[in-house]
């Protein structure tokens, strides 16, 4: 197994000599290869442009005019970037997207490394890592849905916390709470997935380099920083632009926290329910530009991020 | 970066794929029908009683005049639907919905059709016109849409917001007196003093708790639709709001909300107002048909007005309308004109009171017995229109959030004041 950085420089390198000799022309099977090339590549090509690009193109056109989506479109040019600007409830939004994806994603990987440490050795470790698993097979918007009844001031958690003796519970439905609550079920329902992944790279480590570590005087914590974080990497890494990528796309479960019946207060708003409420408001005139702009604004972040992410954890292949 | 490019690509469309179909056009609708034929989209579900007694119309209807109705029961999502439709050019010929959704929806961008024509219709086999049996003051509390008319709906359906109560209740038997919001503290203390609560609220949803302001600004003479409508912010510094804004911190204050109100999602605290954990409750009068099944069977769902804050002071009864309009682009909109004339005879529309257990538009209909008290309160009183029919997006991004510190009791009168107005200037400046 190699655990390293994507693209290896060896990968690369026997791609660029593929393409050399193919320019030659001397390998009949190189030479069959290429032109079969585009006839394979092509469709694929086709319905990425069609079904991605394309939407992509046609919103950040349209994110330069005001538009309802029935009237005719007046030109606005950057007005629907500058709205974004100056909206609080745009910078909320962003600012929430931001805390999921950033506080959200440390603690769920902290959480997820965590279980990695104590299931690895763990009798029974195949039943704890399904039963982990499973709040992934439940759509987050079911605890969305139900935490109105569990929460409620009079709720199974409110009834457990009294019979403890907290005589004042806090108040988990509150509107000032409801985006740590949404983060916190965020986290819940994904740490089992990210948990599996881990365990499934660590699994492949060779247990005779934990056996040298140990023979070494390794504790617990040198064993994971010097051997399962390092062989785990190249996994992690592809762990962490999937939790950026899906906590940009965080939605259902803000509009239906607690409840189906109310819009959610704009304190509890991600960039993707902005986009939402603008194109789709409960009773006001669509404003598409301006949810086609905050949609770009959404794709540019994730596009950046992943792009950062990804060159802060490059590392060197590391082969076992 | 393939791979994260497809991710983002994914995303993207995830994201605004949806704003792209809206653009795509269509065909021609309904296929083009002949001789009365139109399709109608509706906001109720098929199972639900005004989808029964609208059915039962249109099965008379297409009798009688051999016409072709095509109804898909949307639901309430149809909000969402009918500007995409409107944009593919696959509108409906017919759409029902509230007053409020319509507006912002469809007339204030000019999408919608003027129904003067039915206005001026006769009413099939009476000898009246549809504007003689709708009561005026009710649909002259509309906005005007661009062009400055206000006949863009018909309506089928009234609903009003009034404070609810348990009429077998002994504790409340003078409640009917109440007239001034002192009358209604004094019977909160009562309550109070006996360990019950006085008014509940869904402390999450702005919409419905904000009646408490949109009536206390009304009483005090003022009223969110100028405010919201005044560009500068200075609607905010209104007397009146300062003073609605202090009328709702004495409540707070006084502790009459249920324990709880501010920590649970809707409609848990219709549930406990129906449980009778708390005496009133104030939200649009479906809370008659919503609670049916929750109610004790002694309880008798009575209504009051919402008291003035000085005696003689304004009264005004809120109001709310549900009804028909027709898209501007609608290719059958005469045959959906002339089924709206003809749903509005009392035969048909009596359903809605007695099937539906709604009010009507037409005062000649008498509502069923448990909404005999708001039907009086609309009767006797002018009619408002419920929280001026602002702007959804302007509830969810100015109003909202500071009035539900200041409901929740995290604000003072004045920090709720600075708060919106702050939030208002703010939206101004972002909507232009």
């Amino acid at each position: 197994m190699t655990a390293t950085v994507p693209a290896p420089a060896r990968t690369r390198g026997s791609r660029a000599g593929a393409s050399r000799r193919r320019g030659t022309g001397r390998d009949p099977l190189e030479r069959q290869q290429r032109r079969l090339f585009w006839p394979f590549a092509a469709p694929a090509l086709l319905f990425y442009a069609v079904l991605f690009l394309a939407p992509i193109a046609y919103s950040a056109y349209i994110s330069l005019y005001r538009w309802d989506g029935m009237g005719a479109k007046t030109w606005k040019g950057f007005g629907n970037y500058q709205t974004l600007i100056d909206d609080p409830t745009f910078h909320t939004s962003l600012k929430n997207t931001l805390t999921i994806l950033v506080v959200g994603g440390v603690v769920t990987f902290g959480i997820a490394f965590t279980l990695t440490l104590a299931l690895r050795e763990m009798w029974g470790r195949m039943f704890a890592r399904s039963a982990l698993f499973f709040p992934c097979l439940v759509n987050a918007m079911v605890f969305g849905a139900s935490a109105g009844f569990i929460f409620h001031p009079s709720g199974p958690v409110n009834t457990a916390l009294r019979w403890a003796g907290v005589d004042d519970p806090p108040k988990w439905l509150s509107t000032d709470n409801s985006f740590s609550m949404i983060t916190a079920i965020v986290i819940w329902s994904a740490t089992g997935y990210y948990t599996t992944i881990i365990m499934a790279a660590v699994d492949q480590i060779p247990p005779y380099l934990y056996e040298a570590a140990e023979l070494e005087g390794a504790g617990a914590w040198r064993k994971f920083w010097h051997v399962t974080l390092p062989l785990s990497w190249d996994v992690v890494s592809v762990c962490a632009v999937l939790w950026t990528v899906s906590s940009v796309k965080i939605f259902e479960i803000v509009l239906l926290f607690g409840t189906a019946n109310t819009n959610p207060s704009v304190k509890s708003w991600t960039t993707a329910m902005y986009v939402y409420q603008s194109a789709f408001p409960q009773s006001a005139v669509p404003r598409l530009g301006l949810a086609a702009a905050a949609a770009i604004v959404s794709l540019l972040m994730v596009a950046v991020f992943t792009v950062v992410l990804r060159r802060l954890m490059r590392r060197d292949p590391i082969q076992f | 970066m393939r791979k994260t490019k497809a991710s983002a690509g994914l995303l993207s469309l995830a994201l605004v794929g949806g704003l792209a179909l809206t653009a795509c056009g269509g065909s021609d609708g309904d296929g083009g029908g002949k001789g009365g034929e139109f399709t109608y989209w509706s906001m109720w579900r098929q199972e639900e009683p005004q989808a029964k007694v609208i059915k039962a119309a249109v099965d008379r209807y297409e009798k009688d005049s051999g016409a072709k109705v095509k109804i898909v029961w949307q639901g309430r999502d149809i909000r969402k639907k009918i500007g995409p439709a409107i944009a593919a050019n696959q509108a409906p010929d017919l759409w029902d919905q509230g007053a409020d959704v319509i507006f912002s929806n469809t007339v204030k961008n000019g999408q919608a059709a003027d129904l003067s024509s039915v206005y001026d219709a006769q009413v099939p086999g009476e000898s009246a016109k549809v504007s003689d049996v709708i009561t005026a003051k009710y649909t002259d509390t509309l906005p005007a849409g661009p062009d400055g008319g206000k006949k863009w709906i018909v309506p089928y359906e009234l609903v009003s917001a009034n404070l609810y109560y348990d009429g077998a209740d002994p504790a409340l038997a003078d409640a009917a007196k109440i007239a001034t919001m002192d009358d209604l503290t004094k019977l909160c203390d009562a309550l109070k003093s006996k360990g019950k609560a006085c008014f509940t609220t869904e402390g999450d949803d702005g919409w419905s708790s904000s009646l408490w302001l949109d009536y206390l600004l009304a009483r005090e003479g003022g009223g969110l639709g100028k405010i919201a409508a005044d560009k500068s912010g200075a609607g905010w510094d209104s007397p009146a709001v300062l003073a609605a804004a202090r009328d709702v911190e004495k409540l707070v204050k006084g502790g009459y909300f249920l324990k709880g109100y501010d920590a649970s999602k809707l409609p848990a605290q219709e549930t406990n107002w129906a449980q009778g954990k708390a005496a009133f409750f104030l939200n649009g009068s479906w809370v008659d048909s919503e609670t049916a099944t929750q109610r004790s069977p002694k309880f008798k769902f009575a209504a009051i007005n919402f008291p003035a804050v000085k005696a003689g002071g304004p009264a005004e009864a809120n109001a709310i309308m549900f009804g028909f309009s027709v898209p501007k682009r609608a290719k059958h909109a005469d045959a959906a004109k002339k089924f709206i004339a003809s749903f509005i005879k009392k035969d048909n529309l009596s359903g809605i009171a007695t099937e539906a257990k709604n009010i009507t538009p037409r005062d000649d209909i008498p509502a069923p017995a448990e909404l005999a008290d708001v039907q009086r309160i609309l009767q006797k009183n002018p009619s408002r229109a419920m929280q001026d029919n602002i702007d959804g997006d302007y509830g969810d991004k100015v109003l909202y959030p500071a009035w539900l510190d200041l409901l929740h009791g995290k604000s003072s009168p004045e920090q709720f004041v600075a708060a919106a107005k702050k939030a208002h200037e703010a939206y101004v400046k972002a909507t232009g």
